[in-house]
């Protein structure tokens, strides 16, 4: 296995009364997609905001270890970040709308990021983003440059922000629910678009998604996050193999396949809801909502080592899935 | 049998003014429609954003009025139904629990409003059918007397079908019912949705853009692109076989949780539809990965449930 581009290793953050990652660890490897899967407030996105030192006013960022391309970026101040993002790390998010600025044209935008790292002549800048327009599967580049946001459909918007994400040659570009919002049929275009860039520019991509057909697709590892914790981690092909945490299981058995269950059968479910954690709570954090919580549960949970790079937090031993040891 | 919701040539345009000077531009979302939709069954709207599906919605439930064409609701004329009259008939489930309820007024009496608007009907008794409604559901009695900020999206979703199925309405228009919630508690809902048409005897005409959802709950399916129903068939033979080349790429865009098959080729292209410029000839065409020369003179017919040149016997030169 590479070295590790970025290494996370007990993230947490809090806000407020409010505990949104909980010692979360994971490392993306040069040229590897990462896939973070969870549900609303599991704290996948913030982990990523965490990353990029783009969390709000007031929350409360610590990690035992947070370093991208072997610097430490717990040692740096806003400013510092400021010359790493956008640069070497580039994100892009769900709303491309809401990322892009409706005032000023895609050409300016995009110039803009590259003139601000690497300086330069504006109209180099142009050139440059004309290319990566092109790049990016957008026709008649040089049109495109002059319009507005407001002017292009979404996913041709999703596309103009991987153009811009891609000014300076990242080596991580963090991408936060970048399909959400679009079409299916845009949706698997804006996918292949990611795993040829990927391929091509050997970048490592950090994406962070509800879906789990997104992760099977597309990811080299997953990391499984529930309740601010990575709850299971897995090379992808082993994770849909064997799932191990419960939750991965139960979130399996939700996701409607066509042709998996039959007609006017009920599809797998999980009772209750995403608990809110406090920064004093211990213990499982899905507890509550699984069939094989005990009262163990509630105490330190342990990290569960299944081999082939795969790990999951929870009192079951490895195995117990296929064993039927869950008793 | 009189089907529950009969749909006959309709259409629906809206002007739209594009700029602060520009002309006025004509879009025509629902472009002469027609199905029918038995008692009892589950008819799933598919299509992307933009292709007229839930101006469809809209209009079924009476609230646009059709430019052209008309709605029967179990053999009613739809325009001659008052609105209290309608509700009783046919009722909404809409996609976001978060700006569908009232967030000023407690679930109990979100719940009670249709009874309440209908007029005449005792607080007592409204009473009896919200707490009868609410625990169907799945809600507590303690849940009733909260806001819906206090709930989480789907217990708002629970909500939502509670007040839809108040007035015990025959048909339940759900327009994407689950895309604003996560997959365990859309696994919730969905379940319940099912359970609640089995008991109740209920039609849903159930729109979203998640085939793998519409696959789970529809008994048949109709795909619509540009305002028309481009193929329509029961689930099962709609998913096995499909037949337009738009439903199979909507298929193929569907991404199954198995990994090493990748991230499909649907061979769409980057043209995108735009209902205010529908092209000539069939409609598809432009990003059809298979049209003909012909596909962009010839209009299309219905063949065997989908209309394209390109099927047996349509449009022979």
């Amino acid at each position: 296995m590479s070295e590790a581009l970025l290494d996370i290793q007990g993230l947490r953050v809090e806000f407020g009364d409010t505990a949104a990652v909980r010692g979360a660890s994971f490392t993306v490897a040069r040229g590897e997609t990462h896939c973070i899967v969870g549900e609303s407030g599991c704290g996948k996105s913030v982990s990523a905001l965490a990353v990029m030192g783009l969390l709000a006013r007031g929350a409360r960022r610590s990690a035992d270890c947070l370093t991208f391309a072997g610097k430490d970026l717990l040692a740096r101040n806003e400013q510092q970040m400021s010359l790493l993002r956008g640069d070497r790390m580039a994100m892009i998010f769900q709303e491309p709308m809401t990322s892009l600025n409706p005032a000023y044209t895609v050409g300016s935008q995009m110039a803009e990021v590259f003139t601000r790292h690497r300086g330069g002549s504006r109209h180099a800048a142009l050139d440059r983003a004309a290319a990566l327009l092109g790049r990016v599967g957008i026709t008649a580049p040089g049109m495109r440059l002059g319009q507005f946001p407001h002017q292009l459909s979404g996913g041709l918007r999703q596309r103009v922000m991987i153009a811009m994400a891609l000014m300076c040659d990242p080596e991580l570009l963090i991408a936060d629910e970048p399909t959400t919002a679009l079409d299916v049929t845009v949706q698997v275009q804006i996918l292949r678009l990611l795993a040829e860039l990927q391929r091509d520019l050997g970048l490592a991509i950090l994406l962070i998604t509800h879906d789990l057909g997104i992760v099977a697709r597309i990811a080299d590892r997953v990391s499984v996050m529930y309740a601010g914790e990575v709850v299971e981690s897995a090379p992808t092909a082993t994770l849909f193999a064997d799932p191990s945490h419960p939750y991965t299981r139960g979130l399996l058995d939700c996701v409607p396949v066509p042709g998996k269950v039959k007609p006017g059968d009920a599809l797998g479910s999980i009772p209750g809801t995403v608990p809110r954690i406090r920064p004093s709570f211990a213990g499982c954090g899905f507890r509550d909502r699984c069939t094989h919580a005990a009262p163990v549960c509630a105490g330190t949970v342990p990290r569960q080592h299944a081999g082939n790079a795969h790990e999951f937090l929870c009192r079951l031993p490895p195995g117990w899935a296929a064993t039927g040891q869950a008793a | 049998m009189t089907p529950a919701i009969e749909v006959r040539n309709l259409r629906r345009t809206f002007r739209v003014r594009s700029g602060l000077f520009g002309e006025d531009k004509q879009i025509v979302a629902v472009d002469d429609v027609s199905f029918s939709l038995p008692t009892g069954g589950v008819l799933g709207l598919v299509g992307e954003s933009g292709c007229g599906k839930s101006t469809l919605a809209r209009v079924i439930l009476g609230l646009l009025p059709p430019s052209a064409g008309e709605v029967l609701v179990e053999g009613q004329r739809l325009s001659t139904l008052d609105r209290r009259a309608r509700a009783r008939l046919i009722q909404p489930v809409f996609q976001d629990p978060f700006a569908s309820l009232n967030p000023r007024r407690r679930i109990r009496d979100i719940v009670a409003m249709p009874l309440v608007a209908q007029g005449g009907i005792p607080s007592r008794q409204i009473a009896g059918r919200v707490a009868e409604m609410l625990a169907r559901v799945g809600l507590s009695a303690e849940q009733g007397e909260r806001f819906p900020a206090q709930l989480s999206g789907g217990q708002r979703q629970r909500v939502a079908i509670a007040r839809a199925l108040v007035l015990r309405p025959r048909i339940v228009i759900c327009d994407e019912p689950t895309s604003a919630l996560d997959v365990s508690v859309q696994a919730q809902i969905l379940n319940l949705l099912a359970e609640l048409r089995r008991d109740l005897n209920l039609t849903y005409l159930f729109i979203s853009h998640n085939l793998a959802v519409v696959e789970h709950v529809a008994s048949d399916v109709a795909v619509m692109y540009l305002g028309r129903i481009v193929e329509r068939n029961v689930a099962g033979t709609l998913f096995r076989a499909p037949k337009h080349p738009y439903t199979k790429a909507l298929l193929a865009s569907v991404l199954t949780p198995e990994p090493g098959l990748g991230v499909p080729d649907v061979g769409l292209g980057d043209v995108l539809p735009d209902p205010a410029n529908i092209p000539p000839g069939c409609r598809f065409h432009p990003r059809c990965p298979v049209a003909q020369p012909r596909c962009a003179t010839q209009t299309p017919l219905a063949v065997a449930g989908a209309e394209c040149l390109l099927l047996e016997g349509a449009g022979t030169p």
